[in-house]
Formats: structure tokens, C-alpha cells, sequence
């Protein structure tokens, strides 16, 4: 990801990386306004803090994504959101992907409704392989975890997607 | 990792995560509009989020702060030094405060000056007659006071009271008639 420089508006910077974000706190979250707040946390504390740091701006921002989620989380109802922080806590009616044009829009609920059932630990790890394009040593500093357990997490959650995914047929 | 796979990996690449709504970036705005003009760069006003972190980071200040100043009140850097007695030559049952001249020097946030020394003679008891070198006789006297000394930070108006006994015995002459 390009470093967000003083220059570049916010709202170009957003616009490209808004989404990754958004997808990425919904999966800790329990609404999509809680994820919207999240990311807003998040976000105005990296442009007004830290966008001037070193690094990978990208990490900073899911990992400060995460922590708002679980202060979130703590702050509005310590026990039963923390469970449902384990459990996912996804709801059916927030998509967190773009509506496909046609036939593809069924596949993607149906992807949806099978990313839903995935524990989540394995889910957390597959969105950030798969939409935020980390590595899994980036995914096992940020979930606190080894990487070869963020590699086996993610071969598990892909081999559980395909047993419930029919095999989308091409032609 | 097996085409199927391989596959499945492809078609999720495909997805793109939702656009955050326009209330959201709505709300983007204004926050960082508002930091833009209440605050220099770096520091705006705070999201609800933001609010709470500044609220633990200021009541976690305060908590090391008290813990600082009672650790301080607990073990004084180092024993007092000696004060300037206004007395100590003439034993009277009397207590008083002798106010030291304070030092006009420039001053820090953690250098304490004497400000006053007061003795307290509680006991006086006069023992039997003794002969010096067997000859000359004198009378022993033994005086027991509390000494009280006062040190004063001028910088942040804190003071310090270190009291301790002390014990004085005196040898007067004496004269038989």
C-alpha cells in the first residue's frame, strides 16, 4: 500500500482503502454502523497521529481497527459482546461485499452466508490474506499468533468454504 | 495448495469489499474539517472512541502522579542535613520555632531548604553529685528534647517535618556550702 503523504487528500486515500477497512472491521464487529464506527476511530486517529510514522500504514490501520472493535465491544456490553466478538457476531443482513451484476449477485450471498459460518478465527485470517494482502507473518504479529498457525487457519477456512461452495461453473 | 482451491481463491479475490456509506464519509469530514480548524496539525477535536482514551490516559497520569508524590513523602532522598539550631545551649521547657533565613537561590521543582528548627525539652532530671578526678565536684544534668525540623519546597509550596530525639547531658560545677 502507498504511504499516505500530507499532500494527498484524505478523501483519495479513503476512497481506495475505505473498503478494505470497512470489510475488515465488520468481522469485528456486530452491525455494520459499529464497523463504521470503528473504522472512522480508526482512521481519524491514523490521519491525525500517525500517518507521518514509518511503516506500513496499511498494518497500522487494522491493527488500530481492531483495537477500537474490541474497545467497542468492551464499552457497550462487556459480556455478551465480547461473546458475540468470538462468535463473529455477523449479521445475515449487512453484506460486506459489492452487489454482482445478475446471476454472479446469488454466488456472492452465497459466499457471504458461508463466510458467516466460518469460525472466526479462521475468517479474520482469511480476509486479511485475501482483501488486505497480507502476509502471514503480518497477519500472525497482528492476531498475535504464529504464522504457521495463520497458514493453517487459512488452508482450513478455504477448505470449509469449498465443502459448502459448489464449484462455480464457467461456460 | 490444489487447483480447487487455487480456484475458490481466485473467485473470493473477485469480491469487492462494500464502499463505506456516504454517512460515514460524511462524518470523516466533518471531524477532520473540525480538527483542521480548532487544532494545529496533529491534534483535533475527539471522536467518542478518541474521548475515552483521553480519559484513561489522564486518569493513569494522575494515578502515577499521586504514586510519585507518596513514594517521595515516604523515603526522603537522603538524611536531613544539619539544621542551624536557634538553640540548644539553654534548656527550657518552652517549645519554639526558630525560622531559619531561607536561601534566595534559584529554585527547582525538587529542592527542599530549612525553614524553621524547633526544640522541645520534655524531661530534666538532675543526677547525684560526682567528683571530677575525684576532687573537684559538679553536678550532672541530663536534658531530653525533640527536635523538629522544617523544610519548605518554595517552588511548589510542599513542606517536609522530620522530628527526633535527643538526649544532652550537662556537667555544671557545683558548689557545697
Amino acid at each position: 500500500m502507498e504511504a499516505a503523504h500530507e499532500t494527498k487528500p484524505w478523501k483519495d486515500w479513503f476512497a481506495a482503502y475505505g473498503p478494505k477497512l470497512l470489510l475488515c472491521a465488520r468481522q469485528w464487529t456486530r452491525s455494520l454502523a459499529d464497523a463504521e464506527d470503528v473504522v472512522q476511530e480508526a482512521f481519524v486517529r491514523y490521519w491525525r497521529h500517525q500517518r507521518g510514522l514509518p511503516g506500513d500504514p496499511q498494518a497500522l490501520l487494522i491493527t488500530s481497527v481492531r483495537r477500537a472493535a474490541l474497545d467497542l465491544a468492551r464499552r457497550e456490553d462487556r459480556r455478551a459482546a465480547r461473546e458475540e466478538f468470538a462468535n463473529g457476531g455477523l449479521d445475515d443482513r449487512d453484506g460486506c461485499f459489492e452487489a454482482l451484476p445478475g446471476d454472479g449477485d446469488e454466488r456472492r450471498l452465497e459466499i457471504e452466508a458461508a463466510l458467516r459460518r466460518l469460525p472466526t478465527e479462521q475468517r479474520e485470517v482469511l480476509v486479511l490474506k485475501i482483501w488486505q494482502e497480507f502476509t502471514f507473518d503480518q497477519i500472525g504479529a497482528l492476531l498475535g499468533i504464529p504464522p504457521n498457525t495463520a497458514a493453517s487457519r487459512y488452508r482450513y477456512a478455504l477448505a470449509a468454504l469449498r465443502k459448502e461452495l459448489e464449484p462455480l461453473c464457467h461456460g | 495448495m490444489d487447483e480447487t482451491l487455487q480456484d475458490l481463491e481466485n473467485e473470493l479475490l473477485n469480491l469487492r469489499p462494500r464502499r463505506p456509506s456516504a454517512a460515514l464519509q460524511a462524518r470523516l469530514e466533518a471531524t477532520l474539517a473540525a480538527s483542521a480548524r480548532t487544532a494545529p496539525p496533529g491534534r483535533a477535536a475527539a471522536t467518542p472512541l478518541a474521548r475515552t482514551w483521553q480519559v484513561w490516559l489522564l486518569a493513569s497520569a494522575a494515578i502515577l502522579a499521586l504514586v510519585a508524590a507518596t513514594t517521595f513523602w515516604r523515603t526522603p532522598a537522603s538524611p536531613p542535613a544539619e539544621p542551624v539550631l536557634a538553640q540548644a545551649t539553654v534548656p527550657t521547657a518552652a517549645s519554639a520555632a526558630h525560622p531559619v533565613a531561607p536561601d534566595t537561590g534559584p529554585v527547582s521543582e525538587s529542592h527542599y531548604r530549612p525553614v524553621a528548627a524547633a526544640s522541645v525539652l520534655y524531661d530534666l532530671k538532675e543526677d547525684d553529685d560526682v567528683y571530677l578526678s575525684g576532687q573537684t565536684p559538679v553536678r550532672r544534668v541530663r536534658y531530653r528534647y525533640v527536635d523538629t525540623y522544617t523544610w519548605k519546597n518554595p517552588a511548589t509550596n510542599a513542606s517536609l517535618k522530620w522530628s527526633v530525639p535527643r538526649d544532652e547531658i550537662r556537667v555544671l560545677p557545683a558548689s557545697f556550702h
